[in-house]
């Protein structure tokens, strides 16, 4: 049997502004996720990075260790490849006052 | 050799009560698909809103819509609760917002107008991140269908029966199936080829004859009980013919769906859908451990 493979797409138009992340998802099944945050529109004010964490629960989350910079333009992606991330898996991002960025987050899971 | 019609019809059901995966089902002589969730979503997608143009368009009861995902039911103090044969079932989540709503998909058409049959175990719960009952978190689960007739059937409505487990509202715990007759007006797009509605609005539902029911909901938000659900449906005449859940079985004699007129692009549309809906600002999960869909064909 092939071997499992999703793509879920976890935020869509999203307007991302002060603490933002996408919602929790559940993915234990995979060995491997690469999460790809892409601008819908033209970013506004100083992007911060987009980090990857994970939790034990689904409600409590830590920084993964991964971490890139936001897109800085319209239809510019950021990419992060994740592996060892347990069951729950998200991507937050911290925006400084009067910053935002309206985002697609998809990701893509491989077992 | 002779054709026995009650033989083959002994020998099917032999058949499927000597097989563990399918013997919890009744399914009517053919399976459209049985979904365990062990094998991935089967299918069971992102019900997307329709736009034109800019994601901007897409009405907000869809635009609030995420993927469904693969769960072990992992619970912070009691780890993995697991589903009834696998370690998974596909969980549908809102977002946590009171009237938050997430709905999944499963796109078919029909080969012939007949009887169709759609089972499933399922069971909800709120997020556990308080520490008591939770009971009444939950707004409502339920299950609906997409379906026109063929472009060559004549008068053609589209219809979508939806029925609705509301759990509770604005925190009294309700416990009642409803029905739903409308939906809300078109929204055209652009090119005016494309047209949106929102039919899990919460105006219109109506109460079910002798709806109310008290399903199993274990003690704290992490324990969760399977519940069996069957709904019998018959694409010729386009009416409701049972439904049950668990012990209970329903009167749907005064059951009608959503009409609309026939779209001309959705000729045999066979849709599935499951929604969920919060009634406080927590997540609300939906939990399908398994699904078969069967027809009479």
């Amino acid at each position: 049997m092939l071997p499992e493979n999703i793509t879920s797409i976890v935020a869509r138009n999203e307007r991302w502004t002060g603490e933002a992340a996408s919602e929790p998802h559940e993915a234990g099944w995979a060995h491997e996720a690469v999460i790809f945050v892409r601008s819908l529109k033209d970013p506004k004010g100083p992007q911060p990075q987009v980090r990857a964490e994970i939790s034990p629960d689904g409600m409590r989350w830590v920084p993964e260790g991964t971490a890139v910079a936001m897109p800085t333009a319209r239809d510019g992606i950021a990419v992060l490849r994740i592996r060892h991330f347990g069951n729950w898996l998200r991507v937050a991002a911290s925006f400084p006052e009067g910053s935002e960025n309206t985002v697609l987050v998809t990701m893509h899971l491989k077992a | 050799m002779t054709h026995d019609p009650a033989m083959a019809e002994a020998l099917r059901q032999a058949l499927l009560r000597a097989n563990p995966d399918l013997s919890r089902f009744d399914p009517l002589p053919r399976i459209i698909s049985h979904d365990d969730f062990s094998r991935g979503h089967c299918g069971w997608s992102q019900l997307v809103g329709n736009y034109e143009d800019d994601l901007d368009a897409m009405l907000a009861g869809y635009a609030q819509h995420t993927s469904a995902m693969l769960s072990t039911l992992a619970h912070w103090e009691a780890g993995s609760h697991g589903g009834m044969d696998s370690s998974y079932a596909l969980k549908l989540a809102t977002r946590p917002r009171a009237g938050a709503q997430n709905v999944t998909i499963k796109r078919h058409t029909f080969r012939k107008r007949g009887p169709i049959r759609f089972e499933a175990y399922v069971t909800f719960k709120p997020e556990a991140n308080e520490l008591r009952l939770s009971e009444t978190d939950v707004r409502a689960v339920g299950f609906a269908f997409d379906l026109q007739g063929g472009d060559r059937d004549g008068a053609n409505d589209r219809v979508m029966p939806h029925l609705k487990f509301l759990n509770a509202k604005d925190g009294e715990h309700v416990q009642k199936w409803q029905f739903k007759t409308k939906t809300t007006p078109f929204t055209t797009f652009g090119s005016a080829k494309t047209v949106s509605h929102y039919h899990l609005s919460p105006e219109g539902w109506v109460d079910l004859a002798d709806g109310g029911q008290r399903l199993c909901y274990n003690e704290i938000p992490t324990k969760v009980n399977w519940t069996y659900i069957c709904f019998d449906f018959d694409l010729e005449t386009m009416q409701a013919t049972g439904f049950r859940c668990n012990d209970r079985v329903f009167d749907v004699s005064g059951f009608d769906s959503i009409r609309i007129p026939g779209m001309k692009n959705l000729w045999c549309m066979l849709n599935f859908l499951f929604f969920v809906e919060t009634d406080v600002d927590k997540r609300a999960f939906l939990y399908i451990d398994s699904v078969c869909i069967s027809g009479d064909f």
